[in-house]
């Protein structure tokens, strides 16, 4: 399937399924399905190819083109797949509410502008397709309305501001280098002072850090993460923020170029270095912000936050092991959450909303297949070895260890134990403990949810064992970067400085897990009792009381409540309530008064007047 | 010859770790002026465990307590016992660090379908401590592999002196006084049984288990003491090719342990992690720049 061809099923497929909400349902449920199976199944059929094309050359002369490419491929797979079964998951999340038409069209549209964002072949194409997908990213935030509205506009105007630096930074990059064209920006920027280069960096990077959600951009995605609807959820955190990741990468490793990137900043503390110093704190707040949340999904879109923190450390730290490692992780990390989303998504379908971590309980007797799923994401999400999560952060944490910045090691594995805490809580709160008496009669969740759910928990545990199958790829981008291989195997890396097998690491638990299952099996067996059947020390187990989930972590929320605020959250409140200061004072000037406006636009000409005798600036 | 490895280490293991179960009762009861049980106490203790009717709370329940047993036997499989050591090349001390992780989550997963909250208090007991001594340990073991230039512990063991006379050799003077004064932490030993605390929460993650499952629960806790104590000594005390020394050098930092256990009363968990993130955090952080400074 060639590249145009995908993008026009992508973006006809959104018009089409908009076109058909008012025809009948059922079909536009079916379209959207097929739509998104074919982009994936497009995208797919594409593994290995090399291309570059340019479709028109109408704006401004300027071309705009398509390309692929190892790196676009991953990246467009990643997009293309868990927005396919997000779309798959919505048909029963969706069913019989209001407006779904719209969601399905917008839910298209932000896969087709994604996708467009990744083949894109050069910096116009890549703007374009990047307004589609935050626009469209907009519409879908605010879809619930009420808090969801707050939660939308205060991305948009996050990503408004990015958006606005990027168009910057294209057009100072148009005016030097004179083309837009990947290759050339590339050719042009190497021959470009220091100074210049690191502008086109933090100006890009602005764009990138608030999509990704980087420490200090990252006040958007917690109400965004958890008042949009579930399925979205899972499309944002999964595959929506990683445009970022994408964009950093494609700005430190093909514009600006290997040697270039490293040679920004100073001597002792160079570039890079601050942008893993950058990851590591967003890693250290956002883990322990995670821990005290009560809100399912809210919980979630702080991980998030700090998983983001991981890629983010490892892209750039720059080393070959490290950026296969960051790469690795937003592939693991775009798996998994997912996955938790849709879990979330799940139980607030079948309790009717409930997101509340201190209401739920006990659900793993009426939805065993969803905990599943859960207890896979939540041990990928870990980093528990045999999932996804442990490759990659494994990766990321030996390059810190070996190439010397130990610390940066400390931060990266103690957000892990941050995780294990958090993950317990997620797991615990909804499916363990006691049963609420107003759950007794749940159904399991629909085959349309569990089906996605089921498909992402068996990626993580396939990534995990076989690490090599994503490796592969992985290190053909790191080629394409200008990095030495880091000699993948089918079970992992075997380099000189340090080996992991997963495929031996598989063996080991298997035969740990048939010795504690023989032990086990020696035993007398045990009787199955109900959870009322429960030890009170003799008293009477009381129903719906008996259960310990509010404040989980109540000794801990002591002692770090206090630090546990978000000081970057409370600027942006204030800042955002000094502008509306400012702007309620620039509307006194409209009175309404046609003699005033007059008395304006003359007042102008004079000063215009006066600035010409003066200065003659024209 | 090494598949039988993989079978016997764990086995050995469970021998030792069960040894110093027997030990640790022996050791308490000398220094509170009892005679105390035999030392094979704990052997019959879970013997007749496995012969008890028991109560079970779902599948999760069992897979927990198994998961919990197979995630520290995994480890000892990674771990350089005497010359010892099934698993040595895939990915050395990073994956036993992760390893470590199956233990307490199965457990944790048991506890939890427990539906006891006495359970699930002591689950969350277990965590936050488990971040209070992870922090000042993690640092100790950046140390370490800061001061050998590897991440593999069988490295680290060959690059140490054989001998008695090197523990917590310079410049990793300072992290091994921090590992020392967190070892009844990763052990769970007074100071630090806020995790069991038969007294409040009813052993906590064992308030449900009985028979089997507390048998495998008990297993589990043997295997976890051989794991935590012959960790210490292949990082800080060199090791040893002989088998017979390296089981000497863990009696004698078991002894101490146990000392310190028999001495004082519990902290409560929020006094647990106070202590836990000043004094040895400090030490530890001091111990990774000293290495890192002599590095340089």
């Amino acid at each position: 399937m060639s590249l145009e061809l995908l993008m026009a099923i992508a973006l006809g497929g959104a018009a089409l399924t908009y076109i058909l909400s008012g025809v009948d349902s059922k079909l536009r449920d079916a379209v959207a399905v097929i739509v998104s199976l074919t982009v994936a199944t497009g995208v797919a059929l594409l593994y290995g190819r090399t291309a570059e094309m340019t479709i028109a050359t109408g704006f401004l002369g300027i071309p705009v083109g398509l390309r692929i490419g190892p790196f676009s491929w991953l990246f467009a797979m990643t997009v293309s797949a868990v927005s396919c079964l997000s779309v798959i998951f919505s048909l029963s999340y969706m069913r019989g509410r209001q407006r779904t038409g719209f969601y399905y069209a917008m839910l298209l549209l932000v896969d087709a502008g994604m996708l467009g964002v990744v083949l894109s072949g050069d910096l116009l194409t890549l703007f374009i397709f990047w307004e589609i997908m935050s626009w469209s990213t907009f519409l879908l935030i605010s879809f619930n309305g009420g808090p969801a509205l707050a939660a939308g506009m205060k991305y948009f105007v996050m990503s408004i501001i990015g958006s606005l630096s990027m168009l910057v930074g294209v057009v100072l990059i148009y005016v030097t280098v004179g083309t837009l064209q990947f290759a050339g920006v590339a050719a042009g920027l190497s021959e470009a002072a220091s100074g210049y280069r690191l502008a086109i960096l933090i100006l890009f990077g602005l764009a990138f850090g608030v999509k990704s959600a980087v420490w200090p951009f990252h006040a958007w995605l917690p109400p965004a993460h958890s008042e949009a609807p579930s399925p979205f959820s899972a499309v944002l955190s999964g595959v929506l923020i990683k445009m970022g990741i994408y964009g950093f990468l494609l700005v430190m490793y093909v514009a600006l170029g290997l040697k270039s990137f490293f040679s920004l900043g100073w001597r002792v503390l160079p570039v890079h270095t601050i942008l893993a110093i950058i990851g590591a704190v967003t890693i250290l707040v956002a883990t322990f912000i995670a821990v005290i949340q009560t809100d399912a999904k809210r919980l979630l879109a702080w991980s998030t936050v700090a998983q983001a923190g991981y890629i983010f450390l490892g892209i750039s730290f720059g080393t070959a092991v490290g950026v296969a490692g960051g790469i690795l992780h937003f592939l693991s990390h775009s798996v998994f959450k997912a996955l938790l989303f849709m879990v979330a998504g799940a139980v607030e379908y079948r309790t009717g909303g409930v997101r509340d971590l201190d209401s739920l309980g006990g659900l793993i007797k009426k939805m065993p297949v969803t905990f599943a799923a859960a207890l896979i994401g939540v041990c990928g999400l870990i980093g528990v070895p045999l999932t996804n999560g442990f490759v990659s952060k494994w990766l990321i944490y030996k390059t810190l260890i070996v190439e010397g910045s130990p610390f940066l090691a400390f931060v990266a594995l103690i957000g892990t134990w941050g995780t294990v805490l958090y993950g317990y809580k997620f797991l615990h709160n909804i499916f363990l403990g006691q049963l609420p008496e107003k759950y007794k009669d749940l159904k399991p969740a629909p085959f349309s949810m569990r089906l996605p759910m089921v498909i992402l928990a068996l990626t993580v545990v396939l990534f995990g064992v076989v690490p090599g199958l994503p490796l592969g790829v992985i290190d053909s981008i790191g080629s394409s970067f200008g990095f030495a291989s880091i000699g993948v195997t089918a079970g992992g890396v075997a380099a000189e400085t340090g080996t992991i097998n997963m495929i031996n690491i598989f063996a080991a638990t298997l035969i740990g897990l048939i010795l504690a299952w023989l032990i086990f099996r020696a035993g007398a067996r045990g009787a199955r009792v109900d959870q009322s059947d429960s030890y009170a020390a003799g008293a009477y187990v009381p129903a719906d009381k008996y259960q310990y989930s509010v404040r989980f972590y109540d000794p801990l929320q002591r002692l770090m409540g206090s630090w546990l605020k978000d000081p970057v959250d409370s600027f942006y409140g204030g800042l955002a309530v000094r502008v509306g200061k400012v702007a309620e004072g620039l509307r006194r000037m409209y009175t309404g008064l046609v003699a005033d406006y007059v008395m304006y636009v003359v007042l102008f000409l004079a000063a215009l007047i006066l600035v010409e005798i003066v200065w003659r600036p024209w | 010859m090494r598949i039988l490895w993989f079978i016997l280490s764990p086995l050995i293991a469970l021998a030792v770790g069960l040894f110093f179960l027997g030990l640790a009762r022996k050791f308490l009861a000398r220094t509170q002026w009892r005679y105390g049980p035999p030392i094979y106490q704990p052997l019959i203790d879970i013997l007749r465990f496995f012969t008890q009717k028991s109560v079970s709370h779902g599948a999760v329940f069992d897979l927990g307590v198994i998961l919990s047993l197979a995630g520290s036997f995994i480890v000892v499989l990674f771990l350089p016992f005497g010359g010892i050591c099934p698993l040595q090349s895939s990915g050395g001390l990073l994956v036993i660090l992760y390893m470590m992780l199956l233990a307490p989550l199965g457990l944790a997963l048991t506890a939890g379908e427990a539906a006891n909250p006495n359970s699930s208090i002591g689950v969350s007991r277990m965590f936050t401590l488990a971040l209070g001594y992870e922090v000042p340990l993690l640092l100790v073991v950046l140390a370490v592999m800061a001061r050998y230039d590897t991440i593999s512990i069988v490295e680290i063991v060959a690059a140490q002196r054989e001998g008695v006379s090197n523990l917590a050799t310079f410049p990793l003077v300072l992290a091994g006084i921090a590992y020392i004064m967190i070892l009844p932490a990763l052990l769970g030993l007074r100071p630090f049984d806020v995790m069991q605390a038969p007294q409040e929460i009813s052993s906590g993650p064992l308030a449900e288990l009985g028979g089997r499952y507390l048998a495998l629960a008990q297993l589990q806790h043997a295997v976890n003491m051989f794991i935590v104590v012959s960790l210490f000594v292949n990082l800080m005390w060199g090791g040893s090719s002989n088998v017979l020394i390296f089981l000497l050098k863990m009696i004698a930092v078991l002894l101490f342990v146990l000392w310190i256990n028999a001495s004082f009363p519990r902290l409560r968990i929020d006094q647990a992690i106070r202590y836990l993130w000043r004094w040895p955090t400090l030490i530890a952080f001091l111990g990774l720049l000293l290495v890192e400074v002599m590095r340089k």
